[in-house]
Order: structure tokens, then C-alpha cells, then sequence
């Protein structure tokens, strides 16, 4: 008996060992040594010095709040367009199989080419300015300019598609039989999506939300390309403190948004055990 | 006959989803996906063929394919596509065998410290991939591996694996444990159960997540820059280097966004075939 | 006028036609079963009358006032549902709560609805507990409360009981019934399992492929069916040729037995296995293939006339083995079904 269960324990260490050894070599490892760099000074003494430029400089604290409003507002623009379009993809309408299909692609397309996207469209001397022009209008200045509306612009197509996909399933996951049931108790369609379908695709709508903020706030290339050089957020910064070597810096700047991202995961899990379903693997019987 | 009429108008009359309203749907969604989709490609793609294109032209006046053909000339450009593909192929085959038995032993084996590993898990895809590439930057240029193809391969996998990991697990998820206590008890050794049954039943996922694996490596940036250019080039950096404010080249910019958007459009189509909906939900959605 | 009044309610999925006009009355506090096999169309004749689909055509009356054009939540119908459909997110009380509160009914008069209910359906003390907390029995439970806590005109029951295991199913249905008598209100009850039907209700309707094939009490449909469908899904029957002649007719292998009603040709009759004798006979013209002792009685398969009959005997003694030969007697008037030929029966 002893040397069975110890059999299926080496197994799955065995099994495990692939990922996660990558993981922990490639990924942990290098994330330690960049949480102990950002502590430490060229001559090895332990110093805050990186973490106080972060939050004394005006260029360092304009990148994080810069940061966090790339991350923040694609959030809640998508979040406008998604939703309905969960909820509209669920009826029947002609064409709706291609449909599913179609608006996905621009989870496919790279954020560069992204930007490039923008820049075609939106820049002054684009595709939209020109067409207003005979009208004797022109385009307020969406690309670079001080709002960022182009940042927000480009993050918001890519992610549009993402989070569809993720509030479709998460309502779709809700049995309709309780949809029904709540009909039949006298809550109209309205109240029933609020009170009952809500709630339940509440797990599925914050990890879409979640996923959302940490992808466009951190993203590099997108700010890079369509951004303002006056607001500039942390990630554009680092690559620049990074191609003049001043690693532990970089560091530094890298934990501050790793907590973020981690701070924001936290409040998902609190959040999600509050409202608690019961929709766990295995039905209750 | 009028108490009955009475009685008719005192119950509301239901909102039905008429055929008329779907045609609605149907329009307002198509030319949403127009709007969004099909006109800044088409735009990209004119100024590839643009033979100039300045203001106030709404559409170019002359078209040229000269640019198109010279890229097959454009040595380096022919190289960063070798590079983009081979890179990807790579990464896709080792994700896949790397995440296979980890996706079986977090399908099939309840432990305790599962959730912890599940985080884990899902750690590179929270954490922002700039912080993993500046964090492996500097280790891979201790061990020599920066600039190198070995090492963006290496680093790529780093984002591609979550997923992966993920997909396959919940596919693996699914393979009924009678299935294989059949398997057994009909004589089937390991290798038999794996080559016979769970492999065929596990194709969904990992055509998904090879898919997937392959555009993620396809169309990588962040980390690639970080750890390859000015080196080691990818389609992406090559596409980043013509977007320079300074001297941005437009038409070859949109030239190469095609060269790097087909293939992932045309996998991406055919996949979506293949997807399941809860399945790619599953995997990228659930924390 | 009936409480419920289905009227030539049809359902057409495309070409196909999931319900031929089906016509159904119910008086008020009147329990009726709708019994039939898989995809009868019983669960779709459910669904259209809560108002979650709709009919292709014909007309419901409740009360007295015309409802299949209204939505679900105007009518004053509740469902209880196989699959319990529980708000997962809400506990005991929310859940019973819910339809209250989307009729806005007063305060005061919900608590009072809300433990009436508790008490009635045994669920005291789980009140705060949540859906996944309960046991299948605890949560089929809630789902009938929270349906009869609406005092609803019409009480509909989709085959609520098909989820559980034999005796949890068994000590329900007693529990229904019990719950049936206390409140009175008129409920429609589904279900494929004949027993369960015959046990419950007032009456059964039954239907066979969206049409129905005839009404009755369990009794009547149980003793005399009008057709061979009623006669072979509600409990055992053996279904005979035989040909009449008055008040008497003749079996296929010569023996003879008296009718129920007088006719005359090729006729068919149903004889429940119970209302046949059958007795150890060294002369007899049937020989026993098969035996099954179920207890309380034993079931004979016997061979005679080429044909295979079952036989049921209660308070047995011994049993009489395979092989043996016995005769087969007929105490009363066998059944006759109607608009049925020989061919049918052969």
C-alpha cells in the first residue's frame, strides 16, 4: 500500500514537473531576481532609492497614474460595448454562426498593427479627417494627443472581442431553467436579467474585467505608437530605462506594476467568495 | 363577448423577438464589424499600393505594386518572416509537449496545493510580460542567451504556456474516468490508453491551444523586443522599427502588417472552426 | 366554465408538429397527470403554458381570463421544475422571497405566506441555508414551496420527482399528495411513470406522440381503456384477438369467456394478468416457460395456443415450476378496446 501511494505522489510530481519546473526557472526565477534588484544598490547594501523616484519623481508618478488610466478606461469603454454584445449574440439573427466567428479577429491582430490601425483612421491627415474636410470640418486630435483617446481607442478594439467571448460564455453558462423559473415567478425579462443572470455571470464579467485591466495596462507597444511623449506610462518608461542599463530601476518600476496587477487579483477573489455562487464543478445532488 | 374583450386588454401582451427585429440585429452587427473591421484594412491595404497618398485624396489617385514586388527582395524582411515562423513552430511544439503532463496531472489528480499551482499557473499572464522580459533580460544576457533566436524562443514560451496548460486541462477535464477503467479492464496497457484514447479525445485542445500558442508566438512583442532586438528580428520588431515616429514608412508599415496578419487570420478562421466557445472560455477566462 | 381551459393549443417547430390541437379541462383544485412516453409533447404543453413558449395556435383560459398571448410573469401560474432550477445565489428564504417580492406582496402577509409554506413542505430550519448546502430531496422541497407560496391559479409540475432515487421518490409523492390535500389548488402534473400517475391524481390525461389519446380517472382508465395504447402503458396487460358473439367470445385456442359489453366479429380484448386464474393441471393446454416471484405475488409466463400470456397470482403458497402444464381460467368479463381489428392484436 506504502509503495503504491508513494508511486502515484512521484507520479505526479513527475507529471507536474515540465510546466511548472519551466515556470519556476524562466518565470520565478527571474521575477525574484528582479524583486531583490530592485532593493538593491550597484555595491549590494539594501536601498528604497529606486521605490522613492517612483513616487517623488514628476515624470515616474505621471507614468503610473498614466498607467493606471490605460488600464482603467479601456476597461470601462469596453465593458459598454461588450455587454451588449453578449447579450445580442445569444438570439438568433441571420448570419449569427459567421457572425461568432468574425468578431473575434481582432483578438488575432497584434497591437502594433493595431496602432498602425489608428494612425491610419484617426491621425490628423487620416482616412476620417479627409473625409470630414470637404464639410469644412476636421478631426480633433486623436492620436497623441493629451486625453491618450488613442490609446484607449486601439486597446478597446482588441479587447472588445475578449471580453465578449468571456460574458457570453458566462452567461451562457447560467441553466435556463432558472431563467424560466424566475419568468414564471413574475420577474419580467428586465428584472430577471438584472436579479438572477447578473449575479450568476458576476465570477465569469470580473475575471474579463480583470484581464482587461492588467493586458492594456501594461501594454508597451500600443502607448509607444499612438501615445502622447507627454504622458508617457510606466511601461514605456522602463524600456527606456532599460536600453540605458539601470536594471534595478527597472526593476523597481516593474514590481510597482506587478502589484497593481496582483492588488487587483486580490480584490477579485474577495469579491467573488463574497458573491459565491455554488456554480462549482459538480452539481449539487 | 365584451367581458371577454375587456379581460383580453387587461392582460399585457408579451414582447416577441420578431423576424423583423433580427433582420435589425443582423444589420446593425454586420456593419458594426464593417466599420470596425473590414474598413481600416482595407485603408491599410490601399496604402500599400498607394503610389503616394497625401491629403485631400479620400481614396489614392495612383496605385503602384512596385512595393509589393520589391519586398521579395528585401533581404532582411525575408528574414525576419523565416525568423517569425520558425520561432513560432518551435515554441508551439515545445509548449504542447511541455504542458501536456502538467494539463494531465492538474486534470486528473486532486492534491492539495492544486490552487496554489493553478495560480501559479496563471501568474505569467498577470503579471505584465514587459516585467517577465526586463526581469529574464538580464539573466539571459549573464548566460549569454540575449540577441540569440534560442533565447526569445525561451522567453515566448514563458507567455504561451498559461494558456496552453489551461486549455488542456480543461479539455482533459472532460475524458470520463470509465473511459479509461474500460480501456483497462479490456486489456489496454498505458500506452495504449494514451495513443487510443486520451490523445484522440484530447485533439480539440490541443488544436486550440496550438493555435493559439502559434499567433501568440507569431504576433509577440514585448518580450521579443526586449530580449532579441535589435539582433534577433521578428516580424513585429521589423513592423515597430518602420512605425519610428520619426520616420514612419506608411506603405512598407502596412506591407508588413498583411505579411504578419495573414497567416494568423487564416489560422485564426480555420480555427474558429475547430473552437469551442467554452472550451477557449474556460481557458483564458477562469482565474 | 372549467378553472383551466386548453383549447386546440397546436406547436409546430418548423415543418414538424409537435403537438396536433390538443384540448384540456381541469376543474378548480382538480390534481390531473399528464401521462405519456418521452416526446409526447407533455414537457412543450408545460412550457406553453407558463408562457416560456409559445403556441402556434389555439387559445388558454384561467380564471376565466384569456392568457397564451401574455408573458410568463403576468400570469398567475407556477412551475415547479425537474431540474429544480434554484436561485443558486440566494438562500431558502431568498428564494421563496422572490416571487413575492416581484408581486409586491405586502410584508407582513409574506413572512406569514413564507412559514406556512416552511411548514407544509418540512423545510423548517433550513431557512437560511443556500441551494448547494441542500440534499435533492431538500432542494425539490424548496422548489415546490417556493411555487405554492404564490398561491398561484394553476400549479404545474414538470416530472419533479424523475431526479431522486426510488425511496426518497416514493416518501415525495406521499408528501405531495398530503400537500395537495391541505392546499386544494389546481395543479397539472407530468410525468412518464404510470404508478406514479395512477397514484396521484384525480385524473389522467393521456398523450402519445402531441395528440391526446384519452382521459379518465386512474380507475376507469386502469380497468376498461378505450385504446390499446392506455391499455399497454399503464400497467401490465396481455392484449388478445378474439371473436364475439354477444355476450360471449371465443379465445384463439377455443376457450371461452364472457364480455364486458355485448358485440359480435373479430374483436380485441385486454386482460390484466391479475384477473387470470391459473392452476396445475396435467391436462391443461398451457405450459409454464417462465416464473418470477416478485414477492407479493408471482408472475407466470405461460405458453397456450401458440401465444404467450402472463399470468399474476397473489398469496401464493408454492410456486408452480417452468414446463408444467396448467390451465388457464377466466373468473370475470374481459375487457373489450375499442376501434381496434384482430390484425392489431396478433
Amino acid at each position: 500500500m506504502g509503495g503504491l501511494l508513494r508511486d502515484r505522489r512521484a507520479q505526479l510530481l513527475l507529471l507536474l514537473a515540465p510546466g511548472v519546473g519551466y515556470l519556476l526557472v524562466f518565470f520565478g526565477g527571474p521575477l525574484l531576481s528582479a524583486l531583490i534588484g530592485s532593493f538593491r544598490q550597484d555595491d549590494g547594501s539594501f536601498t528604497l532609492v529606486f521605490y522613492e523616484r517612483i513616487f517623488t519623481r514628476a515624470s515616474m508618478m505621471r507614468g503610473l497614474s498614466t498607467s493606471i488610466y490605460y488600464g482603467v478606461m479601456p476597461v470601462i469603454v469596453s465593458l459598454a460595448a461588450s455587454v451588449p454584445l453578449a447579450l445580442l449574440i445569444r438570439r438568433s439573427f441571420f448570419g449569427r454562426k459567421l457572425f461568432s466567428g468574425l468578431y473575434k479577429l481582432p483578438m488575432a491582430v497584434p497591437g502594433i498593427i493595431v496602432g498602425l490601425m489608428v494612425i491610419v483612421v484617426f491621425e490628423r491627415g487620416g482616412f476620417l479627417d479627409r473625409l470630414v474636410a470637404p464639410l469644412g470640418l476636421g478631426l480633433p486630435k486623436l492620436v497623441r494627443d493629451d486625453w491618450g483617446i488613442g490609446v484607449i481607442l486601439a486597446s478597446v478594439w482588441k479587447q472588445v472581442p475578449f471580453m465578449t467571448l468571456i460574458i457570453t460564455s458566462a452567461f451562457a453558462a447560467i441553466p435556463e431553467d432558472i431563467r424560466n423559473a424566475a419568468r414564471t415567478l413574475g420577474a419580467s425579462r428586465l428584472k430577471t436579467f438584472f436579479i438572477v443572470e447578473v449575479p450568476l455571470a458576476m465570477p465569469g464579467i470580473t475575471a474579463a474585467i480583470l484581464l482587461t485591466f492588467i493586458g492594456s495596462m501594461g501594454s508597451y507597444a500600443i502607448p509607444d505608437i499612438v501615445g502622447p511623449p507627454t504622458a508617457r506610462p510606466l511601461s514605456v518608461l522602463m524600456v527606456k530605462e532599460f536600453n540605458q542599463g539601470r536594471f534595478n530601476q527597472v526593476y523597481a518600476m516593474g514590481m510597482v506594476l506587478s502589484l497593481f496587477a496582483v492588488s487587483v487579483l486580490l480584490l477579485y477573489y474577495s469579491l467573488t467568495s463574497r458573491i459565491g455562487t455554488g456554480q462549482n464543478r459538480g452539481d449539487a445532488s | 363577448m365584451n367581458a371577454l374583450a375587456i379581460e383580453t386588454a387587461s392582460m399585457p401582451r408579451r414582447r416577441v423577438f420578431t423576424p423583423e427585429d433580427r433582420i435589425l440585429v443582423t444589420i446593425g452587427l454586420y456593419g458594426a464589424l464593417i466599420l470596425a473591421i473590414a474598413v481600416p484594412l482595407a485603408l491599410m491595404f490601399l496604402w500599400s499600393i498607394a503610389d503616394g497618398w497625401s491629403p485631400p485624396l479620400i481614396v489614392p489617385k495612383d496605385y503602384t505594386t512596385a512595393r509589393w514586388a520589391g519586398i521579395l527582395g528585401d533581404g532582411s524582411l525575408i528574414r525576419a518572416t523565416v525568423n517569425s515562423i520558425l520561432i513560432a513552430v518551435v515554441v508551439t511544439v515545445l509548449t504542447a509537449a511541455i504542458a501536456l503532463p502538467t494539463a494531465w496531472a492538474m486534470a486528473r489528480f486532486p492534491f492539495r496545493l492544486k490552487r496554489l499551482v493553478e495560480i501559479f499557473i496563471l501568474a505569467p499572464v498577470i503579471i505584465p510580460g514587459l516585467v517577465v522580459a526586463v526581469g529574464i533580460g538580464q539573466v539571459f544576457l549573464l548566460f549569454g542567451l540575449a540577441y540569440s533566436v534560442t533565447g526569445v524562443i525561451l522567453v515566448q514560451i514563458v507567455g504561451t504556456l498559461p494558456l496552453m496548460i489551461r486549455l488542456m486541462t480543461a479539455t482533459l477535464e472532460t475524458i470520463p474516468d470509465d473511459l479509461i477503467h474500460a480501456a483497462r479492464s479490456l486489456g489496454a496497457g498505458t500506452v495504449g490508453i494514451v495513443l487510443h484514447i486520451i490523445l484522440p479525445l484530447a485533439v480539440p485542445g490541443l488544436l486550440a491551444g496550438g493555435l493559439m500558442s502559434f499567433i501568440g508566438s507569431f504576433e509577440e512583442f514585448d518580450k521579443s523586443f526586449i530580449v532579441g532586438a535589435p539582433v534577433v528580428e521578428t516580424l513585429p520588431i521589423k513592423l515597430y522599427m518602420y512605425l519610428d515616429p520619426y520616420s514612419m514608412q506608411l506603405p512598407l508599415a502596412s506591407i508588413v502588417s498583411f505579411i504578419l496578419l495573414l497567416p494568423a487570420l487564416v489560422v485564426f478562421i480555420v480555427a474558429g472552426r475547430i473552437l469551442r466557445d467554452d472550451l477557449m472560455a474556460a481557458g483564458m477566462g477562469k482565474i | 366554465m372549467s378553472e383551466l381551459e386548453i383549447c386546440n393549443i397546436t406547436k409546430d417547430y418548423g415543418p414538424s408538429r409537435a403537438l396536433h390541437p390538443v384540448s384540456i379541462a381541469v376543474e378548480r383544485g382538480e390534481f390531473v397527470t399528464i401521462l405519456g412516453p418521452s416526446g409526447c409533447g407533455k414537457s412543450t404543453l408545460l412550457r406553453i403554458l407558463t408562457g416560456i413558449t409559445q403556441p402556434s395556435g389555439g387559445e388558454i383560459h384561467l380564471g376565466g381570463k384569456r392568457i397564451d398571448q401574455a408573458p410568463p410573469e403576468a400570469r398567475d401560474v407556477a412551475m415547479v421544475f425537474q431540474s429544480y432550477a434554484l436561485f443558486p445565489h440566494m438562500s431558502v428564504a431568498g428564494n421563496l422571497a422572490f416571487g413575492l417580492k416581484m408581486k409586491k406582496v405586502r410584508k407582513d402577509e409574506r413572512a406569514r405566506r413564507m412559514a406556512h409554506a416552511l411548514e407544509i413542505c418540512n423545510l423548517a430550519g433550513l431557512v437560511d441555508r443556500m441551494p448547494r448546502q441542500l440534499s435533492g430531496g431538500q432542494q425539490q422541497r424548496v422548489a415546490l414551496a417556493r411555487a405554492i407560496v404564490m398561491q398561484p391559479s394553476l400549479l404545474l409540475f414538470d416530472e419533479p420527482l424523475s431526479n431522486l432515487d426510488a425511496k426518497l421518490r416514493d416518501t415525495l409523492r406521499h408528501e405531495l399528495t398530503e400537500l395537495h390535500r391541505r392546499i386544494g389548488a389546481t395543479s397539472l402534473y407530468v410525468t412518464h411513470d404510470q404508478a406514479e400517475a395512477m397514484a396521484m391524481s384525480d385524473r389522467i390525461v393521456v398523450m402519445n406522440e402531441g395528440r391526446v389519446v384519452e382521459t379518465g380517472t386512474p380507475l376507469e382508465l386502469y380497468r376498461a381503456p378505450k385504446h390499446v395504447f392506455t391499455a399497454t402503458f399503464l400497467g401490465q396487460t396481455n392484449l388478445l384477438p378474439v371473436v364475439a358473439r354477444g355476450a360471449e367470445a371465443q379465445l384463439p385456442w377455443g376457450q371461452s369467456v364472457a364480455l364486458d359489453a355485448p358485440a359480435t366479429g373479430d374483436i380485441q380484448v385486454s386482460v390484466r394478468p391479475e384477473n387470470i386464474d391459473i392452476c396445475a393441471d396435467e391436462a391443461g393446454s398451457g405450459t409454464v416457460c417462465a416464473v418470477s416471484f416478485m414477492g407479493a405475488n408471482a408472475l407466470y409466463t405461460v405458453e397456450i395456443g401458440g401465444r404467450r400470456i402472463r399470468v399474476s397470482q397473489s398469496g401464493v403458497e408454492h410456486l408452480i415450476e417452468t414446463g408444467r402444464r396448467v390451465t388457464l381460467q377466466f373468473p370475470g368479463p374481459v375487457h373489450r378496446l375499442n376501434g381496434t381489428t384482430a390484425q392489431e392484436a396478433a
